[in-house]
């Protein structure tokens, strides 16, 4: 019988709510085990980035990036959590900063599959379109 | 010199600072597998179904159109060159669906399903975008179809007479004449208050390109569009042309107005979506086409209608082409057409070779309005025309006893002969309806009788000639649409006098 990765998922994730730290290392290793019973170890990645998505669905969290030109006070990232918070609805932000010089300036946020793209190399490209045409 | 300068920077910093750059959320994807035309695309969650999404490639943006929502994933037909889009790139969702560009500049244009200019003439302005797929006019908005489409081809005008909203599917094997039909009735809508879509789809750009010529010269191209999905586009394209074509065409349909739409053809158009659907893992049927290949030709033909007084009185009229394979009018999709359009007409390989050109078959051939599609002097000539046309096919093969048989089929027999000698007509020769009636009105009322067979074309074209020197018997048709005693009186003068001058009659 195939088992999709949304399943595998779906049950790891059964697996290990509300359990202890030692409890869930053993339950990684039984799975673990049937993975490769079943020869579904190329599912991995997959199963993770799966695990992951459900894990926030359930938590009400969302994972978001930011990504700025440079380095941004923690006030401001301070007020994009929030922000995340109002416009989502979730419990918790995890937030992961990086630091990109190619956008110029200003920001660009990632969170679920949307992107708001506030970089200056963004109203750049704007402005070179509506001068051209 | 220094003042326009000025000015000139002036208006560029005023533009800099009056710029205001918005920042806007969008809804973003990852490709995952690109391959054949085809991408899927992770993430992408509140996808609509056929919304434009924009795939952000190294060599700038290409556009495609989300066709299958999974769970997971979604299928995207790519709208363009899709070797350039490698897997992982970015996938941005634009929230609107698939539209084309539309409006008056559309007229005498050459364009691509998107509405690209492909004639090198320079840029299109438009204001105005229509949703590619639209919900077919409802039984409320439409009006029965009494205004005729005079297509100039004697055979079609007499016997298979086609109104304005209706949709007529011409058909036939290959190279008999059915892009002819199609570009000869373009041609006679010159004054008709008709503006023409002729939608090529997987034709060769060679064969359209002449079309486009021929048009040009007959003055054509000041009321028709041309939207060109050529042989060597992809099939994502071929699938959206004949639904960009009649989005253009229902921008002239809103405002009142009535327009000719031609697809040449619909079997090359089924064919690319099935290669689509196939791509797209959707089960195949019949023939490996795709389970909904009726609901594609059906949404299509039924946006052909003619609207009443409330909704602007416009119509569109659909001349869809099929070609068949060895005259197999029961395969799969000429059957599929043949059962959504108002009529048929069917062109015969045998008729063809023989010299009847246009090569209708009179049996088969049939128009689902009829004379309520004809103007009341067309009606009186042609009114038992078609079924004299096919009672005179079976009786041919009699036609070698010649001298055997008794008078009223042989009169019969010289009546038919006559009748086909009239029909045939050349390429790119449409004929107005007032000559048609007085040819037909010659042919029925016995005052052929006398023409030898094999001059009967020689007879006719000298009537016209004729006619036009003495043209106030075609005026008065034109302006008065029927037969009345005075048109009458004028017809029999015309063609008498007409007779008196001809040396070569049966005594």
């Amino acid at each position: 019988m195939k088992i999709s990765v949304s399943q595998y998922a779906a049950a790891l994730f059964d697996l290990v709510a509300d359990k202890s730290e030692k409890e869930v290392t053993a339950i990684i290793k039984s799975f673990v085990s049937v993975l490769d019973k079943n020869h579904d170890f190329n599912k991995t990645e997959a199963i993770i980035t799966s695990f992951n998505e459900i894990w926030n669905k359930a938590n009400s969290e969302v994972d978001a990036t930011l990504s700025s030109a440079r380095e941004l006070s923690a006030t401001t990232r301070e007020t994009v959590t929030n922000y995340l918070k109002h416009k989502t609805g979730a419990k918790k932000i995890i937030l992961e900063t990086e630091i990109n010089p190619k956008i110029i300036g200003g920001f660009v946020l990632r969170y679920g599959s949307k992107v708001l793209d506030g970089s200056l190399r963004n109203s750049l490209n704007s402005l070179k379109n509506k001068i051209s045409n | 010199m220094s003042t326009t300068k000025d000015f000139i920077v002036a208006q560029l910093k005023e533009e800099i600072s009056g710029f205001k750059a918005e920042v806007s959320e969008k809804s973003v994807g990852k490709v995952l597998k690109v391959s054949d035309g085809i991408a899927l695309v992770s993430g992408l969650a509140e996808a609509m179904m056929s919304e434009i999404l924009t795939f952000k490639t190294e060599k700038g943006e290409i556009t495609g159109v989300a066709l299958n929502l999974e769970e997971s994933q979604v299928g995207v037909i790519i709208l363009g060159d899709y070797t350039a889009i490698k897997e992982g790139d970015e996938v941005v969702a634009t929230k609107r669906i698939l539209e084309v560009p539309v409006g008056e500049n559309m007229i005498g244009r050459v364009v691509n399903p998107l509405g690209e200019p492909m004639d090198g003439k320079g840029k299109i302005e438009t204001t105005k975008f229509y949703p590619v797929e639209k919900i077919a006019p409802g039984v409320i908005t439409r009006a029965s179809v009494k205004e005729p489409v005079q297509t100039g081809i004697k055979a079609i005008d007499a016997m298979i007479p086609i109104g304005r909203g209706q949709r007529e599917l011409i058909i036939g094997d290959r190279q008999l004449g059915k892009t002819a039909i199609a570009i000869d009735t373009i041609i006679n809508q010159k004054g008709q208050n008709m503006k023409c879509v002729y939608v090529a789809i997987g034709q060769k750009e060679s064969k359209v390109a002449n079309i486009v010529t021929k048009l040009t010269e007959a003055g054509a191209m000041d009321y028709t569009t041309v939207v060109l999905a050529g042989a060597s586009t992809p099939a994502s394209l071929l699938y959206i042309a004949p639904y960009a074509g009649c989005a253009m065409a229902e921008y002239f349909l809103d405002k009142g107005e009535d327009v000719l739409i031609i697809y040449d053809d619909l079997s090359k158009h089924a064919v690319s979506y099935r290669e689509i659907s196939l791509l797209l893992r959707r089960p195949p049927g019949r023939e490996a086409y795709p389970g909904d290949v009726f609901y594609l030709h059906s949404r299509l033909l039924e946006r052909a209608c003619k609207l009443n007084k409330e909704y602007g009185g416009g119509s569109i009229t659909a001349l869809p082409i099929i070609e068949t394979q060895a005259g197999d009018l029961s395969a799969y999709i000429p059957t599929n057409v043949i059962s959504i359009t108002d009529g048929q007409i069917f062109l015969e390989p045998d008729l063809f070779y023989k010299g009847n050109r246009p090569a209708v078959n009179a049996g088969l051939s049939v128009s689902r309005v009829g004379s309520s599609a004809q103007i009341k002097a067309m009606k009186k000539v042609a009114g038992k025309m078609r079924l004299e046309a096919a009672q005179y096919r079976e009786l041919a093969a009699f036609a070698q006893f010649g001298s055997d048989l008794d008078p009223e089929t042989k009169k019969k027999l010289e009546r038919g002969q006559r009748l086909y000698e009239i029909f045939k007509q050349d390429q790119y020769q449409p004929l107005p309806v007032s000559k048609q009636v007085v040819a037909y009105y010659a042919l029925i009322n016995g005052l052929m009788d006398n023409v030898p067979v094999e001059r009967v074309k020689e007879f006719e074209a000298g009537l016209y000639k004729y006619a036009d020197l003495n043209d106030a018997v075609l005026k008065l048709i034109e302006e008065k649409k029927e037969l009345d005693e005075e048109v009458e009186t004028g017809l029999k003068k015309l063609i008498g006098d007409y007779k008196v001058t001809v040396d070569y009659l049966i005594k």
